[in-house]
């Protein structure tokens, strides 16, 4: 095992994804074996389609993540992106384009207002996201009159967004979803934004004293966050048409899942993008198998729940381990 | 010195890409006080948590008490008679000094706690060790040298057999000193086996008996204190005869510009209308008890801390500084006595540290220029001396004293003219000591303005071209280092206002 760890090639890689990479396609293999229903391609494009969306909450929280804050309003304000938006387009008739965008600008706006409180009033991330969750579930209600908002199908006029998903059989989403983790990943790694996010999560105090405006790096994690919710809404849409007001609180625990499983510490200062990336996909055909077995989605929820604190816990064992 | 108590054998220890321990031996007697020497990084932290159950050895064996023990964590360690007093304390400020001692372990009346019996219980602890403490005290209330008394009475309430102070008195004041000198010479007599880590060369001739050195994760040597010389010592350490001579006359020219200058500093208790002159190329001492207000005036200037008055004129000219943003701005760097809280982001590399306060010069388009992030890091890493695999290296992985390079390096790359050392050798070895000296000296001489904070006057004496002494909170006195002495500083530093 230690020689295995000392791998040139398993050590830029990680260990830990390359276990990540492992359950994953074991999970696929015990769900063939378990369901002949499991084999082929629909239930792994319908598969994809859960790991659209739950990938950009994922990649957003990562960031959030990384300051060592916390985000549960992600869920709730990306359904209530897709039901501002949405109910825009259905209802006042403004047009496609505008609707998607109006859809990242909501999601824009409340990392903005989590992030303003977050960093410059210095209000905790799990007071501040608890409330804005609960303003995103109300103020979609408000703005719908809570009615459920039904997207345009794809045979309609203005069902062209749903090639963002796919085309023919052709994963369009999955391309624009990697696309979107190396960007989040170079965003993270390489630039000035990144190194700061992840610094300020290790040691905000010694950031500061270096003289190195915190508030505004630490509120742009959050914006960065709410961004990527507000695409997320679009895949959501584009996946499954209907979006309900009221609800989308238990993706919350599936995104910041994925994340954690990931590699990414939730005392913040480390983060992994292309853990996230695979812990989303070993979350999304947990989600699949589960329902393809005919149990019911509360499983998933006990499962999901039980992977947050096995991820959270082996976060706390490795690092107590390294001091 | 009674028999052998305590005896470690060819304790061996690796980390990834580090041989921390190598073949190690060490040994403790009843009733001797043996010193455990070596520069930062040498080992010797790591030899104590091998024996406290903090790290698993590879090879080797410990003999406690004529029998092989191998401990799984401090409990066990603490269970069987060794007890660690560390540097840092662990203790709760909103407790009493008896519920603080006997945490974990309290004396219960029912599912009631029995504070009463905690109290006589700390009571009778204070008596043995001649140390007058109130018991119901509240932790908080106390002064750190106090408190590092009720940590030495937690240990000894642990029947300890064995105790491991590691660097008690860095924290402490002379007068402390002393006193937890005539603790540890009574525990001697009542035939304990005490393990003493300092870097204080002085304290080793007084208390100690027995000195082991420790070099790069190797054994040196073992000597008995009465025999050698202090220079025996130091050469066991590092292999070289060390240390800057110290400064008989200011080396600033009469002429030289004011680069600082900061006029009826006011903020909170602890700085109250100080006010003071930095020369270019000029170290200005801050000297002081504990508590005297001196690290609080330095981050107010840097602004890291909010003022309530004052002007502060940087080249004559009038500055506002209201974060540490703005005194960046200005070229002032502030290296604090706490790296680890206040210096280094421990998950980052030795290079992403270095260039943490002036990242703007390594951004090329979007991207930060890591080439060249590690080039300038490199320069530094060979310029400072910094032990270090590498500038890849994470700098949790380092020691203190390379630590504090790395934080200077930041302020250098940063091209800082006004730096700020607060405390800069407090938990470094002579080794380092000398080296963090020499580069004071060589960035003075190169047109920088250092104003140096330090507990010791030794230090104080050796660096400074003028002394600054506060107390309470106040300026009390400044001094040329042609008319300094220890008696005229401490008389200042003392004096009631």
């Amino acid at each position: 095992m230690e020689k295995i760890k000392q791998n040139p090639i398993v050590k830029k890689i990680g260990i830990n994804r390359i276990v990540l990479c492992i359950v994953l396609v074991l999970m696929y293999a015990i769900f063939c074996m378990l369901s002949d229903k499991f084999v082929g391609v629909q239930r792994i494009m319908s598969a994809l389609n859960y790991a659209y969306f739950l990938g950009f909450l994922s990649l957003g929280v990562t960031f959030v993540i990384a300051t060592g804050g916390i985000d549960f309003s992600i869920g709730p304000v990306m359904f209530c992106s897709a039901l501002i938006s949405g109910y825009c387009l259905t209802s006042y008739g403004v047009p496609l384009v505008f609707s998607l965008l109006i859809s990242v600008l909501v999601g824009f706006l409340f990392g903005v207002f989590n992030g303003y409180f977050v960093a410059y009033w210095t209000v905790p991330p799990f007071i501040i996201s608890m409330a804005s969750m609960n303003i995103a579930k109300g103020l979609a209600s408000v703005f719908t009159k809570t009615q459920s908002v039904s997207w345009p199908q794809s045979a309609d006029a203005n069902g062209w967004y749903r090639s963002f998903i796919k085309v023919g059989n052709f994963p369009v989403g999955l391309v624009i979803f990697l696309v979107f983790a190396v960007l989040c990943s170079i965003l993270l790694n390489q630039t000035k934004a990144g190194r700061y996010i992840l610094s300020l999560g290790s040691n905000k105090e010694a950031v500061r004293l270096s003289g190195v405006n915190i508030k505004k790096w630490e509120m742009l994690a959050y914006v960065i966050c709410g961004t990527l919710v507000g695409i997320a809404a679009i895949f959501y849409v584009a996946a499954y048409t209907t979006v309900q007001p009221g609800y989308g609180d238990q993706y919350n625990n599936e995104a910041i899942a994925g994340c954690v499983m990931g590699g990414t510490s939730m005392a913040g200062g480390l983060a992994s993008i292309s853990g996230t990336v695979i812990g989303v996909f070993i979350i999304a055909l947990l989600q699949e198998g589960i329902l393809a077995l005919g149990f019911s989605k509360d499983y998933q929820l006990i499962i999901t729940g039980i992977i947050v604190i096995v991820a959270v816990y082996a976060d706390v064992v490795t690092r107590r381990r390294k001091n | 010195m009674g028999d052998i108590i305590l005896t470690m054998k060819d304790i061996d220890k690796s980390f990834p890409g580090v041989h921390a321990l190598d073949h190690v031996n060490f040994e403790v007697r009843k009733g001797e006080v043996h010193a455990l020497m070596g520069e930062n990084g040498a080992g010797k932290s790591t030899l104590m948590k091998v024996l406290t159950g903090i790290y698993t050895k590879d090879s080797g064996s410990i003999i406690f008490e004529g029998k092989e023990v191998e401990f799984h964590n401090t409990r066990e360690a603490q269970d069987a008679g060794i007890v660690i007093v560390h540097q840092e304390l662990n203790m709760l400020g909103h407790l009493t000094v008896a519920q603080n001692i006997f945490i974990g372990r309290e004396f219960k009346k029912g599912i009631r706690i029995d504070d009463k019996k905690m109290n006589e219980e700390a009571a009778k602890l204070f008596e043995r060790l001649h140390i007058d403490i109130d018991p119901t005290e509240t932790m908080s209330n106390l002064t750190v040298g106090k408190q590092q008394m009720c940590e030495i009475a937690k240990a000894i309430s642990h029947e300890a057999k064995v105790i491991i102070f590691d660097e008690p008195s860095a924290a402490l004041t002379e007068s402390e000193i002393e006193e937890l000198f005539k603790i540890i010479r009574d525990l001697r007599k009542q035939q304990l086996g005490i393990v003493y880590i300092s870097h204080r060369m002085d304290e080793i001739k007084v208390i100690t008996d027995r000195v082991t050195v420790m070099r790069d994760g190797g054994y040196v040597g073992t000597l008995i204190t009465n025999e050698c010389t202090k220079d025996d010592i130091i050469n066991m350490m590092v292999g070289r005869v060390i240390y800057e001579d110290p400064k008989t006359e200011s080396a600033v020219p009469k002429n030289a510009p004011v680069v600082l200058k900061v006029e009826h500093l006011n903020a909170g208790r602890m700085v109250q209308d100080v006010s003071f002159e930095l020369r270019k190329g000029e170290i200005l001492g801050f000297s002081g008890l504990m508590g005297a207000g001196r690290t609080e005036t330095a981050r107010a200037i840097f602004g890291a801390d909010p003022k309530t008055g004052g002007n502060i004129y940087i080249n004559g000219e009038k500055v506002e500084i209201n974060t540490p943003q703005d005194a960046v701005k200005c070229g002032i760097g502030y290296l604090s006595e706490d790296r680890k809280r206040f210096g280094i982001v421990v998950q980052k590399s030795v290079a992403e540290n270095s260039t943490m306060a002036s990242m703007e010069n390594f951004i090329k388009g979007l991207f930060i220029n890591k080439a060249k992030e590690n080039k300038v890091a490199q320069e530094y890493v060979e310029s400072l001396a910094t032990k270090t695999p590498g500038v890849d290296q994470l700098v949790v992985n380092l020691s203190g004293g390379n630590q504090q390079k790395v934080v200077i390096a930041k302020w250098l790359i940063r091209n800082c003219d006004i730096l700020i050392f607060d405390e800069p050798t407090r938990g470094i070895d002579v080794g380092a000591k000398n080296e963090i000296y020499k580069l004071m000296n060589r960035l003075a001489e190169e047109g920088k303005s250092i104003i140096m904070i330090s507990s010791e006057m030794t230090e104080i004496l050796r660096m400074s071209d003028r002394i600054v002494v506060m107390c309470e909170g106040r300026k009390t006195g400044e001094i040329d280092i042609s008319e300094a002495s220890q008696e005229i500083i401490m008389n200042m530093a003392t004096r009631e206002i």
